[in-house]
């Protein structure tokens, strides 16, 4: 695969779909670098990354060890420390592992699936028509982190209801593109599992 | 405002006469036809999907939403949507919590680092 975009495409294929705009790669480089320890799962597995982590991670942990009762608990405290550590360098290593393997996937990808595999990445809601409906409804302004939020989950209920929707379509014997009766039935299965919700209607508990 | 309010109900009795039998009266208009496209897309879907089928989504979207809001103005601080509401409403719900999570910290990492770069920018 010659293309730049692409292979930019690739190398960001561990990192989570970045949410205020599209992270070329010395940017994702650079968060990673200036992350600190409590990041669980944002990927990059640049030996910087680990080494900054780690670093604010021990002095993190120093402050809370003397904060305590010195002596007897100096001991627990430099046991936990060093279990906390252990246990983000194995996180960090199994976040490296599956970047690895993400890689590996996407520069197999054909043609049409690397097509579908961009904009399953890159497909997002804008920003603005959100926040413009959630202050519509609540009549007050709301933070930027609320629209990251709320587009976020959206993208994601959007992906449920076209997965049971091709579900649908395919236990009917039909074929994409999708139908609106594919969609209603889909529909109707999430309501069933709770997955869509609807304070329309009061809910009898016991009866 | 109270338009608005209006308006969402409406919408759902519409979505199920299908598209068009109502009329000018409280039709919206599209807000995330083409993003909605690229959605399905990248979901699963045809290179081109059905407009009714994207319809029916964004309806499907809008409703989810709307419910979101309502649910997060009656939690925590009433009449304000906090991000914290929204956590706590997802929290049943694996895939949204992760994700949510996901994104917060991401943006935080990014807001950090663009922090450092503007400092370093700012020092040289």
């Amino acid at each position: 695969m010659a293309d730049p975009a692409r292979d930019a495409l690739g190398a960001a294929a561990a990192v989570p779909e970045p949410p205020p705009a599209a992270a070329s790669p010395p940017e994702a480089a650079a968060a990673e670098a200036a992350g600190d320890g409590e990041v669980r799962e944002a990927g990059g597995g640049s030996e910087l990354k680990a080494e900054v982590a780690d670093g604010e991670v021990r002095s993190a942990e120093g402050e809370a060890a003397d904060a305590e009762e010195p002596g007897l608990q100096a001991g627990a405290a430099r046991k936990v420390k060093l279990e906390l550590k252990e246990r983000k360098e194995k996180k960090q290593k199994v976040d490296e592992d599956e970047i690895q393997k993400m890689q590996i996937l996407v520069s197999s990808f054909s043609e049409e699936q690397l097509n579908r595999y961009e904009m399953y990445r890159r497909s997002a809601f804008p920003k603005a028509a959100i926040k413009r409906l959630i202050q519509s409804i609540t009549g007050t302004s709301v933070s930027q982190n609320v629209v990251i939020a709320m587009s976020g989950i959206s993208k994601v209920f959007v992906g449920e209801v076209v997965e049971e929707a091709l579900d649908v379509c395919e236990k009917w014997g039909e074929l994409p593109p999708l139908q609106p009766k594919h969609m209603r039935e889909a529909v109707r299965r999430l309501k069933a599992r709770g997955q869509i919700p609807n304070s329309k209607y009061k809910k009898i508990i016991f009866h | 405002m109270a338009d608005e309010e209006e308006d969402v109900p409406f919408e759902e009795d519409a979505e199920d006469a299908g598209g068009g039998l109502d009329g000018g009266q409280g039709r919206r208009k599209r807000l995330f036809s083409k993003e909605l496209r690229c959605m399905m897309y990248g979901f699963g879907d045809d290179q081109n999907p059905y407009t009714e089928s994207v319809d029916i989504l964004e309806d499907l979207v809008i409703e989810f939403i709307t419910e979101m809001t309502h649910k997060a103005m009656s939690i925590g601080r009433q009449g304000r949507v906090q991000v914290e509401d929204i956590v706590f409403l997802i929290r049943k719900d694996p895939r949204k919590f992760a994700r949510v999570k996901d994104l917060l910290t991401m943006n935080e990492e990014l807001k950090r680092a663009r922090k450092a770069f503007d400092e370093a920018n700012y020092g040289s």
